[in-house]
Parts: C-alpha cells; structure tokens; sequence
C-alpha cells in the first residue's frame, strides 16, 4: 500500500493551493510533507550533530528566558504563555524551546506569512495576528526577526509569540462567545513594526488605542523585542563561530536527523488505515454536537491524516484554522517519538495533514476563532489519539478531560473601586494507559499553564475560595482508572460578569479497552443555596455571594475494570 | 580545642580541621545504613579526647526525601483544601509524556485531615476553628499511628490561632508537629503546605541522627549543621526546622568557594563541580546567590537555598549513538556500579572512558595508584563504536568530551548568560575530583579568562563548613503597597523579627558584638507575580525602581509597587580560620616535581606532555602547557592553550591563552 494508490488523488508531495472552484469537495494538503531536502553529500558529524542541537536549543531557551525575564502581564510572567523558535531561510523551523505545544505547527505558518510579505533589511521586526495568516487566535501575537549573515536576503529568521491579556473586540479579556472574528479583537497583517532598529510609532499607537490594557501590552511587545535581539544575536555568534556554510549544512542536518528519529516511531506503528471519530459539545450557539472525524493512514515511515469528514465550521467561536490542526497533530507524533529529539520541521515531513476548508478544524474568514485554540485543539488531539490506540492499544492512554475549563470573571472591587478581569484555565483528569492510572488534577496535551495560587486569588480579587479539590472517582472505571477532576469553588464578594469556555459537559472524554468513560464537567452556579446548572459555554451577571462551582471532567479508564493488573 | 568540618558523601565522609595553627584531613570510608558511625569513628581519630566544635553537613534529611524514607506524616489543614498538596501548581513537568505521573505524595490522601474554619487574607476570622472536629482529628491521628504532624491553614501567616490551636491539642499526646507559619511565614499556601509537610517528613530522621550523634560527645563539644543558605545552625535548631538542611553539603561548597576566591583576590565565580553522575554548577558575584524557588524529587522547598544548577553530565556518563545517528553523552550513568570499563566491570564507553583513552588519566597516580586502572580494555569498545560513528577512535574519544562539555557549558550559560551575567568577567572556580580535567575545555568555550582549583579539590565542602557564619532567615508576609506602608511602619515590622533574630542568635553561642541583621523586602509592581529582592533602606521605593530596570531591563512608575514580604537575615560571625600565605614565591617548580613525560592526544595530536606532582609545587611556580598536575583526588589537564601558576595560598590558576 501506498498513499498514491488510497483514495484521495491531491496526496502529492507538494503544497497544493487551495482551489475554492473545486467541486463540492476539496482537500488542501499546505503542509504537504516537504520532503525535498537536498541529498547531503557531505558527512555528517555525530558529535558536531549533538553540540549544534545543543546550541540551537540554547538559543530558543535563551530567547524564552529574556521574554520571560523582561515581560511585564501575568499572563507571560507567571503562566508563561508563550514560545519562541529558530527557522531556515525558508521559515522551517530548526529548534523551538518546550513551552506551549499549541503554538508547535503555527509557528512556521507565522514566519512563512511574514516572509512571503516583506522584504527585510536589517534590524526589521513583523507582527501579525492574522488566524487565517498564519496565526491561531487574536490574542497570539508573533514577532519575527531576520538573521543577515552577508547575504541579500535573511539566512534566518527568529521569532516568539506571546498570549496578550488584551486585544480589543467585544468583551475584556478577548476570549468572548462570539460569533465573527470582529468581535475578537483587532486583526493585524504581517506588518513592520521594527524598521530597521526602529519601532514604527505610528502603527504602535494604532494598536494601542485598540486595546483595553496599552501600558502592559506595550511592556509587553518590548519583552518580545528584546527576546528577538537575544535570538539574532545568538545566531550570528554562532555564524561568526562554525561559518554560515556550517550553520545552514547543520541547520539541515538537525531537520534530518528529527525526521529519522520521527520515521522510526511510525515505523513501528503497524500498516492500516485507522478511523475514529469525537464530538465537540456544542457551538455555544445551537445545541449541536460538532463532529470531528479522522482517518490516519500509516505506511511504513509516513503518516497521513486525513480531517475531511469533520464538520462544517460553526457560527460559535470554537473554529480551529488549520494551523491549529497541524500543532494538535504535531504535539501526537512528537509525544510517540519518546526520546529527546529538537521539535523541528523535519518531525512533519513523514507526516501530511487534509483537512477540508471551511471545516471545524480548517476555518475561513470571518469565522469566530477564540476558542479554537482552546478547546478544539484538545479534542483533535483526543481523535488523533483515538485512532492511533487501535494501532498502538499497549501506547495511546484514554481521552483525557478535553478542555481547558476558561473561566473569566470581571467587575468592580468593591475594596477600592477599581475594575478587575480574572482569567484562568482548570487542569482536570487525564487518561489512563495500559500501564497505569491516569493523573489526577492536571493540565494535558495542549495546554500546561500554571493556576494561580488561592491566596493570591484572594489578595487581588473580592473572592473567597470555598473549595479547591481533586473530583474523586471522576476518572473513568477500568483496569487501570481515569485521573479525576478539580473541583474549583468561589464565592463572589461583589456583583460580577462571567464567561465560561468548557467542553466535555455533555458528552464524556472516552475510555479504551473496555474503560469506561472519564465524568463530564458541570458548572453550577448557587445562590441563596439554590443550585443553577449552566451550560458548558455561558455569560451571566453574578450577585454578590453568589457560588461559582466548576467541576472539570475525568480522564477515561483503560482495560476491564477486574481484569489482571499487569505487574510493572 | 579542635575545630572540624564534616561532611558526609556518597563514597568518603570528609574531616578538615584545625588546631591552633595546625591543619589536618582525615577521609574514611562513608557509612549509608548508618553515617554517624564514620563521622563519630573520624572524630574520635582526630580529636582523642580534645574539646571540639563541629561542623557538619549532613545528607540525612536529602536522603530521606530522595529514597522516600522519612517519617509517616500526616497533614491537617482547611476543609475542601486537602488536596492542594496534590494538584500543585496543575502543571506537569514533562510536557510530551503521555502517560505523565507525578512524583507519589508524601502524604497519601488517608492521611490528609480538613478541619472547618477559615482566615482571610487581612487576618480576620471569617469562620472559627472547630475544636470538637480537631479533637476528633488528634484522636485519628494517635490511631494512624503518624510519626509526623504538618498543619497549613490558608492565611495562617496573617493571623496564627488556628495553626497554634491544633499544635495545643496535638502536644498532650506527643507528636512531632510542624506550623507553616513558623517554618514559612509566606503567602502561596502550596509551596508553603509543600515546604511544611517535607519538614515533617525529615524532622523525626533528623532528630534520630543528632540525638545518635550528641549522646557520643563528651562535655563542652559543640555541634553545628550546615543549613542550604551557607550558614549553619545548632543541632538543637536543625532537628525541628531540618527542611533548612537539604543542601547541606553543597552549600559548604559554595561557602568554601567563596572565602578561598576571596583571598586569592577574585569575588566574581562560577564554580564547577563534576561528580560521577552530574555536574553542579553556581554563580558567586561578591556573595552567595541564594534561591527560594527550588525542588527536591518535584517538591517545593521556599526557604532560601544556594542556587545550584544541576546537569546529568558526569565522570560515569555513558556515550551512545541514537537512532537519528547523533552522538549521545549522558544521562544514563554507569555509576559506580558496574562503573567505566576502565574500573574493570562495565562494558559501556564514559567519559572517564575516553578521558583515559586519551592519555589525560594516569593510571599509576589514580588515586595515589591504590586502583588499578584497566585500560587495555578500551580498545575494543572503542574500535567498534568507532565504525559504528564513522570515526577514528581518537576524534570519538574526543568527541565524547566535546559533547559532554557542550551540555555543561549550557548549564553554565543557564545560571551566566541568561540571568545578565558576562562569564568574561567570572573565574571558573573548579572543584570535586574530575572537574580539572573539563574546566580549561569549559573555560575556552565560554571565553572565561581563568580558571581556579583549589587545594584538595575534593574536600573543599568540608572545608567551606569551618568558615560558615552562623545564619538565620526570617520572612513574614505582609502584602502593603507604597501607600499605605511607610518606612517607619515597616521599621517597626522588622523589629518583632529582629527581636527574635538576635534572641536566637544569642541561644546559638553567637556573643552579641558579633550579631549582623540584614533587612530585605520583596516587591513587585502591583499585577506581577514575581518578587524581587530589595535591601530595605530609607528609598526602598526608588531602589526597588532601579534594580527592576537593572534586572528585567525596564521601569514603570505609574503602576504601584507592592511589599509582599519582608525579610530578615541574622548572621553570627564566629572567628574563621585563616590560610598560611606563602611569603616566598618562585617561577621554577622544582626538580622533584617533575615525575617524567606522557603522550596525552589533544586536537587530535599526540603531544609530548610533562606529568608533575601538585604536592610538590610551591607558591609562585609557573607551568606552561601542555602538562597534566596529578594528585591524590584529582588530576589537572593544562592543554597547550593554557598556562598555569601556583599562587601564595597553593590555588593552582590556569590561564587560557586563545
């Protein structure tokens, strides 16, 4: 078997473009395994291999270490919501630091758009935004750097992108249930706002009267700036240490040696065609369930995914653009390869990615994006998985909670009259594997941000936390049992808006072999003692002393519950 | 009277000591089932009857923790507040791992106790404390048959009745019971719930151990614990606050580290410190760098601790080829069981491996030559992963070292570079047994001029412990903000924790001539979650403006600045012992210590290379590179690019020269 004989014609290795006169049906392979790496005809050495992975990664770290240092919100300070990488002349990456994996396959996307869009001089910087130019979600904002080392055009780029507290649009936070990306926030093409070592003022203050919190987005932007700084100034070091010719043969070669390692993991995936298939609640809008649908094709070294028989997207805020689908699969195969490898543009190429356009997980302008980093991304991640376990039964755990239970709590505080917005994301359960439980009380797949301490919480906000603990027996039945949930209780001690963001409230993240299914979240509110169900995505006006209760999901079970525990 | 410094090691349980104007060290075999007997079985060698003052660096509690062995503890705290222990910080420290576990919980959830009543965050009672279910609980306590007792109330630090009231009904039935705001009066009830519990996890193993220890000593002996801050404390304090003794050992490197670079005239460090499995690196700008955000096995301890980075490169670190054809050095060590091939049982290439290979270990002065070094063994293991690689076995042993100095030199840059710090302007301060073999390599990586090894490199812990002050830290929370706390405010604040420093002090034998207080606050712009450390003066508000540019690069004065904490340090400076300085110096090494020529491969050449006894050398002399110092702990690489000079106090300094 081979992908030309299956029954998707477009499966070439080359980037197809989106055709829209296609009839009824097309696929759109972007990121179509670009396997044309030239022949190396030089040797590569395994030691210099070793140190330059060292080196790239250092500087990826390094960069992160200065955006973290110098960043002014919460957001990047404490919950380190962020990411940088280095890339090749032509925007693949090289090596990108751990942080945040739904920023993983966006990345590039992000740099390539930029590259395609400017022609660079020195000491230039771009920013962009755009979901459907190579970002995720408004907030998501990427700033990319080019790397001169004597040449006409960059040998490489650098570039970071950070989650801003704040972009504008319809509600503070711009995490809203909206319906169009204009009520998101404002929307920024590829534009220089570095040009040539020189901030573009006007397009700064542009951007900042668009915003709710200026003073910390641009405290902000100038830690992304000076992250770049470090990154170019990194890169060239090396370039002056090993010549450029040795930086690019190297540069190639990390490429090379993680789309050997990635090779090996799929090749010990066995031959077939695996299908499965997971719901998202709802839209927020209509009652709906949208399906997500998956067919992984595995052929000795080479994956292909196809997303085509997933919905249409969705008039609520939970459409995932492309580059999110791409990340969310990118995150699966980087987990299976099991060693230290660099996450670099070489563990895509064994892999192709279909998706339809205008579907959930390929969404066109002006769909509503919000939430699709959020929580659509974890329930790609849950299909993706799910096909592979009929694969690979003894590797893949159950479907974890699936969610990442946004909370958004604003109004005025009463001890000083000012205005406050509280944000923050619910670990919950994960699955259990074949060879034990899983956790209890923790943020899985795409998300691993930190929560913000009770005592803080009460310091900064007129709320007083009721109950902060592990939802037992949440986690699905099984042989081995599903991690349970949190329970997260506050009590408000003014009048407030909320706004949840959830999933897995109706339909339950799945067991495997025989496990049961992990719990469905609630969300309740209770007032005067009498107990509100809400539904998984809501707005709605608090009293004062009015409870807010989250209760996350469970992870699924694994095996059938009495069976032989397999000794470890 | 005697003074000794003792510290206990995986392999060597080390003495230094001083009488009068004598020094002396005294190394035995270390004990694990049972480490006083070597530290009693030393001190009674050394000190015959004499009075002594100890100094000890214990790894009684790390091991507790690191082998899970500690006391059966249990937890009381808020009610539907019991698993904050558990969740943590929700995060998860591998981010690709499917099947991620945490570390198991020190306290299993049967253990846990949540008891109704509740403080808020300006210290009023929002709901009391209930007596009877408390009573209940100490009841269920006795049965549970807990060694060990840690309370944490959120808010406790602001207002501690509840915390006081349950130490009240569990001291009639004699438990061990650790506060939270007494060992960590500091917001963030997670990390101070961790840091109480693994103080109540370690206490009881500590307080055995002393108690071994102090039934032994006659009359007028003293005996002192280096605590993680590179200060030391009195058993009496180490066995209830034993969480403060974790990096004991460590930090008398760091201490030792320190004072010797000072007298040698140099107070910008990095020091290094290559072991068999991992390497410690940490940096020493005019004092100790202190941290209050480290782990141990995943847990956070908050009380402040030298900050050393860690990196799974070492002496017994084992090279392989991955499946992506990359050249791999480490983590997986051979240990010391079945240990390098050249000590005769393993069969996997380590560092050690490919430093003998190319000649820059001298198997007749390895450890004076009472091991046998095996090094006809290599070739084989050498001659096939060679093939494997591509290589010729002299660029693959060179190659293992290269790979293995490039992860530590990204520790270096990690605790350097990245925190604002030029290695340019430091001096790469090398110590324990192998690291002399790696720092000039290191050093002309990350262009550090210099390289220092000191006397008996592989003591120097022990010796950093005979110059430790004595040191307490306090902290309270206090959460104001620059309107509504004054100078004279926060003044008063810090005298009820001064009151209490010198007060402990003076309990320590320290004579109140000799008390220092240092006063710190941490602060932060209102919204971080960060605090840095401010010394507390009169323009507290502006300094803390400047060290935040001069940190994290910008200012901003139209937001307030928060006092989140303040923080006290009481040092108690006994008499330190002082290093003989050499009056006579000499360029020419003299004859004796030059022990005949060898061939060691650098750059892929083989080079004549002069071998010489460090024992021999005297201050002043010059030794150009190539050459290799050998000892009885240690052996020192000088590579052709280096140069190296013994200076007045018997520090080797190497210059690199490209």
């Amino acid at each position: 078997m081979s992908f030309q004989d299956s029954n998707t014609p477009l499966l070439h290795h080359s980037i197809a473009h989106s055709s829209r006169d296609g009839v009824g049906y097309c696929l759109t392979p972007k990121l179509a395994a670009l396997s044309n790496t030239p022949g190396f005809n030089v040797k590569v050495n395994p030691i210099l291999l070793e140190v330059f992975k060292n080196r790239f990664s250092s500087i990826a770290e390094e960069m992160g270490v200065t955006l973290n240092r110098t960043g002014f919100s919460p957001n990047i300070k404490e919950r380190r919501d962020f990411s940088c990488a280095v890339f090749d002349q032509r925007g693949d990456t090289i090596a990108q630091a751990a942080h945040i994996p739904v920023h993983l396959g966006s990345m590039p996307m992000s740099v390539r758009s930029a590259i395609e869009s400017v022609s660079w001089e020195e000491g230039d910087m771009v920013i962009l935004n755009d979901p459907f130019k190579g970002g995720t979600h408004l907030p998501d904002i990427t700033v990319v750097a080019p790397v001169f080392a004597g040449k006409k055009t960059p040998s490489f780029y650098v570039a970071n992108r950070a989650h801003h507290a704040d972009v504008g649009g319809m509600s503070s936070g711009s995490m809203p249930l909206s319906t169009t990306i204009f009520q998101e926030g404002i929307i920024i093409p590829p534009l220089k706002i570095v040009e040539k070592g020189s901030i573009n003022l006007a397009l700064m203050s542009f951007f900042l009267n668009n915003v709710r919190t200026p003073v910390e987005r641009e405290g902000d932007f100038a830690a992304q700036f000076m992250g770049n700084t470090t990154g170019v100034r990194r890169t060239q070091e090396l370039i002056q240490k090993y010549t450029l010719e040795t930086v690019e043969f190297y540069a190639r070669s990390l490429m090379a040696y993680a789309e050997r390692v990635t090779r090996h993991a799929i090749k010990e995936i066995p031959d077939g065609v695996y299908d499965f298939e997971d719901s998202m609640d709802n839209d927020g809008f209509s009652e709906d369930r949208v399906g997500i649908h998956v067919s992984v094709t595995i052929d000795g070294d080479q994956a292909l995914l196809n997303f085509g028989q997933s919905s249409p997207q969705v008039r609520g805020s939970i459409n995932a653009v492309y580059a999110i689908t791409l990340s969310a699969v990118l995150y699966v195969f980087r987990a299976l390869v099991e060693r230290d490898i660099p996450t670099n543009a070489g563990v895509l190429r064994p892999i192709t990615v279909l998706t339809q356009e205008g579907s959930i997980v390929d969404a066109q302008f002006p769909a509503a994006v919000a939430g699709g980093n959020v929580e659509t991304s974890q329930r790609i991640v849950d299909v993706v998985l799910g096909a592979l376990s009929q694969a690979l039964p003894k590797k893949i755990p159950a479907a974890s909670q699936g969610t990442m239970n946004n909370v958004t709590i604003g109004g005025i505080d009463p001890r000083n009259g000012r205005p406050f917005a509280y944000y923050e994301t619910i670990g919950g359960g994960m699955g259990a594997t074949a060879r034990g439980d899983g956790e209890s009380g923790v943020h899985s797949h795409m998300t691993n941000t930190l929560n913000t301490p009770i005592e803080a919480l009460e310091y900064s906000y007129p709320f007083l936390v009721t109950e902060y603990s592990i939802r037992r027996s949440t986690g699905g039945e099984g042989l081995h049992q599903g991690g349970d949930g949190i329970v997260r209780e506050i009590q408000l001690h003014s009048e407030a808006e909320i706004t949840i963001l959830s999933e897995r409230r109706k339909l339950p993240p799945y067991g495997l072999g025989g496990g049961g299914p992990g719990a469905v979240g609630r969300n309740v509110i209770i007032r005067g003692g009498e107990r509100m169900e809400k539904p998984g995505k809501f707005s709605a006006s608090l009293q004062k002393n009015d409870i807010v209760r989250i209760e996350t999901p469970g992870g699924g079970g694994y095996g059938k519950k009495g069976a032989s525990r397999q000794r470890a | 009277m005697v003074i000794v410094g003792v510290d206990t090691g995986g392999t060597f349980t080390d003495f230094v000591f001083k009488e009068g104007e004598h020094w002396g060290i005294y190394k035995l075999l270390s004990t694990p089932a049972n480490p006083a007997s070597a530290v009693l079985a030393g001190l009674n060698h050394i000190a015959q009857g004499k009075r002594k003052q100890i100094i000890h660096g214990s790894t009684v509690a790390t091991n507790a923790i690191l082998e899970r062995k500690g006391a059966k503890t249990a937890l009381i705290t808020n009610e539907g507040f019991e698993d904050v222990i558990e969740i943590g910080r929700q995060n998860r420290s591998r981010l690709y791992d499917l099947a991620y576990r945490r570390e198991p919980h020190i306290v299993p959830s049967d253990l846990r106790f949540g008891i109704k009543g509740r403080i808020l965050h300006n210290g009023d009672e929002h709901e009391p404390l209930n007596v009877e279910e408390a009573q209940r609980v100490a009841e269920l306590l006795q049965k549970s048959q807990a060694e060990s007792v840690a309370v944490c109330f959120i808010f406790s630090f602001v207002n501690p009745t509840h915390e006081r009231k349950i130490k009240e009904l569990l001291a009639a039935r004699e438990m061990v019971v650790s506060l939270s705001h007494e060992i960590l009066a500091e917001f963030r009830e997670f990390e101070r719930t961790s840091t109480t519990v693994l103080n109540a996890y370690v206490s009881p193993k500590m307080q055995n151990y002393i108690g071994h220890l102090s039934s032994e000593m006659e009359d007028g002996d003293t005996l002192s614990i280096m605590q993680s801050n590179g200060g030391s404390i009195s058993a009496e304090t180490a066995r209830k606050e034993s969480v403060r003794t974790i990096l004991s050992g460590p930090a008398g490197g760091a201490v030792g580290a320190l004072e010797i670079g000072k007298m040698a005239g140099y107070t910008q460090l990095i020091t290094f410190d290559m072991g068999g499995t991992s390497t410690d690196v940490s940096l020493t700008d005019g004092a100790l760098s202190l941290t209050v955000e480290s782990k141990i096995s995943g847990y956070p301890i908050k009380v402040p601790m030298i900050d050393i980075h860690t990196v799974g490169a070492g002496g017994g670190s084992i090279a392989s080829l991955d499946v992506g054809g990359s050249l791999k050095v480490g983590p997986e060590s051979a240990g010391a069981d079945p240990g390098p091939i050249c000590y005769g049982k393993g069969d996997k290439i380590t560092v050690t491996d490919a430093n003998l290979y190319l000649g820059r270990v001298l198997p007749k002065h390895f450890l004076g030559g009472s091991m046998k070094l095996q090094g006809e063994k290599l070739e084989n293991f050498f001659q096939k992963m060679a093939k494997k690689t591509g290589l010729s076995t002299m660029e693959l042993a060179e190659g293992i070292l290269s790979v293995a100095n490039a992860a530590m030199e990204k520790a270096i840059r990690v605790i350097s570079v990245e925190r604002g710090y030029d290695p340019r302007e430091f001096v790469l301060f090398s110590f324990g047994g192998a690291g002399a073999m790696h720092a000039p390599f290191l050093a002309r990586l990350l262009n550090i001029p210099n390289v220092l090894i000191p006397q008996h490199p592989g003591i120097l812990s022990a010796i950093g412990m005979l110059m430790a002050d004595v040191i307490k830290d306090y902290s309270v929370t206090v959460m104001r903000n620059q309107h509504n706390a004054t100078a004279e405010e926060l003044s008063e604040l810090f005298s009820d924790l001064e009151k209490k420093g010198v007060e402990d002090l003076l309990n320590e034998g320290i004579s109140a001539e000799n008390v220092r207080l240092e006063r710190y606050l941490d602060m932060r712009y209102e919204g971080q979650s960060h605090e840095i450390i401010v010394p507390f003066g009169v323009q507290y508000v502006e300094d803390f403006h400047v060290l935040h540019e001069k940190t994290y690069g910008h200012r901003n004065r139209d937001k307030k600045v928060e006092i989140v904490n303040l923080r006290l340090r009481a040092l108690g400076m006994p008499e330190k012992p002082e290093f003989e300085k050499a009056e006579k110096m000499e360029a020419k090494p003299p004859e004796e210590a030059f022990l005949g020529e060898c061939e060691v491969v650098f750059d892929q050449k083989s080079t004549t290379t002069q071998v010489i006894s460090r024992d021999k050398l005297l201050s002043g002399n010059k030794i150009g590179g190539p050459a290799i110092l050998v000892e009885y702990s240690s052996t020192i690489v000088i590579p052709p690019f280096a140069e190296a000079a013994v200076d007045a106090y018997g520090n080797v300094i190497m210059e690199i020269l490209e």
